[in-house]
Parts: C-alpha cells; structure tokens; sequence
C-alpha cells in the first residue's frame, strides 16, 4: 500500500488516497469522484492514461495534481 | 598485556556531536500544516479581478504571463515572448501574435480553471525544449 496526496489544481484541495499494486489513474480519478481531471506528478510530466496502473510509477507519501483536461491544439487556430 | 595504551586525543567534531545529541531529550514532534492553495497561488501568479499576472514555469525556462478570465467563463492565456524552441515545435501554430511580444495560447480544449491551462502551457513549454 502506498499513500498519495493528489492536489487538486483549480482549488489547491488535497484528497489524501492510499492505493494498492494494480489501482490505475482511473480508478483514483473515480474514486475522488474527478472524471474530468487527469493526473499527473507534476507540470513537467506526463499525463497518465486512465487505465495506466501507476503504483511503481509513484513514491509512498508522494504529491501527485490532478488538472482538468486542456489542449493548445490546431483545432481552435483556424 | 595485550593492549598498549598509546595517547588519547579529541575525536572530531562530527563525532562529539553526535553523542552529544544522543543525550538530548526528544521534543514533540510539531505537525506542519499543509497549504491548500490553487497551483496558480502555489506557482507564484497573483490576481487582480479577473485577470492573473505570472510565468509560465519549466526547469528549461520560464516566460511571463497573464491571463484573462472573460465573463463568458473562456480563459484567455497570453504568453511574451515564445522563445525559437518554442516556435519550431508542433504547438507553434496555436500562438498568435498580439502586441508588444505578446502571444494568445489557443485551445482547442479549453480547461475548466485557470490553473489546469497554466499546467498544460507548462508542460508545452516543456515538451518544446525536449
């Protein structure tokens, strides 16, 4: 088992989590009841996928963000 | 004998400290409050009214910024002078140019607060520079 804290970005609230070997970036997501979010450890990192198991990924006791999903994408410049 | 007492001399600092801890009472431990602040507030940005005035932070570089948060609810994210990293990367296409070395970020999925789009311009900065 490993504890996270996942800040939520918009508000700065931290909802502290603790996971077991196997729990995907999904399952936090939806059980912190955030569908809209994504999480990530940190700006400079990558996103998690949903289904990604991110317990290796992250450290015990370690600060994780959780931030709405946004694009700088094309589809908007034209 | 089997042990020849040759001198005694002073053990060095590092060594006397730490026996001079261990005798030492332990203190309580003080429970330090986390601080519950949007990433904005955390990453330095201040706000006056709907509009926010910061950088953009990357362990590559860091480029001022201000955003505006119009009545519709959009969010507009302005960014001063891109530097040539970010202007050969695939983003480049979605800064337009306004004066003064400004740029408007487009979206094309506009995030829900102002500090998830601070992260995601960070992380393009990022992605620029890699």
């Amino acid at each position: 088992m490993k504890k996270l804290s996942v800040v939520v970005a918009g508000t700065g609230q931290i909802r502290d989590v603790e996971i077991q070997p196997g729990t995907t970036a999904g399952d936090i997501l939806h059980q912190l009841s955030l569908p809209d979010y994504l999480l990530s450890r940190g700006p400079n990192e990558p996103f998690f996928a949903a289904a990604e198991s991110i317990y290796d990924k992250v450290s015990d006791g370690e600060k994780i963000f959780a931030s709405t999903k946004a694009e700088v994408g094309v589809a908007a410049c034209a | 004998m089997r042990v020849k007492l040759l001198g005694t001399r002073r053990a060095p600092i590092s060594i006397r400290e730490i026996f001079s801890r261990m005798g030492l009472r332990r203190v309580p431990a003080v429970t330090v409050a986390r601080r519950e602040i949007p990433y904005w507030q955390e990453r330095g940005w201040t706000r006056d009214g709907n509009r926010y005035t910061g950088s953009y932070q990357t362990p590559y570089a860091a480029f001022q910024g201000w955003i505006d948060v119009e009545r519709s609810g959009h969010i507009m994210y302005y960014l001063l002078s891109p530097s040539t990293e970010i202007q050969i990367s695939g983003h480049w296409a979605c800064f337009a140019q306004r004066a003064n070395g400004w740029y408007l970020v487009h979206m094309s999925r506009r995030p829900k607060d102002v500090s998830s789009g601070i992260i995601t311009i960070e992380r393009l900065i990022t992605e620029a520079y890699q």
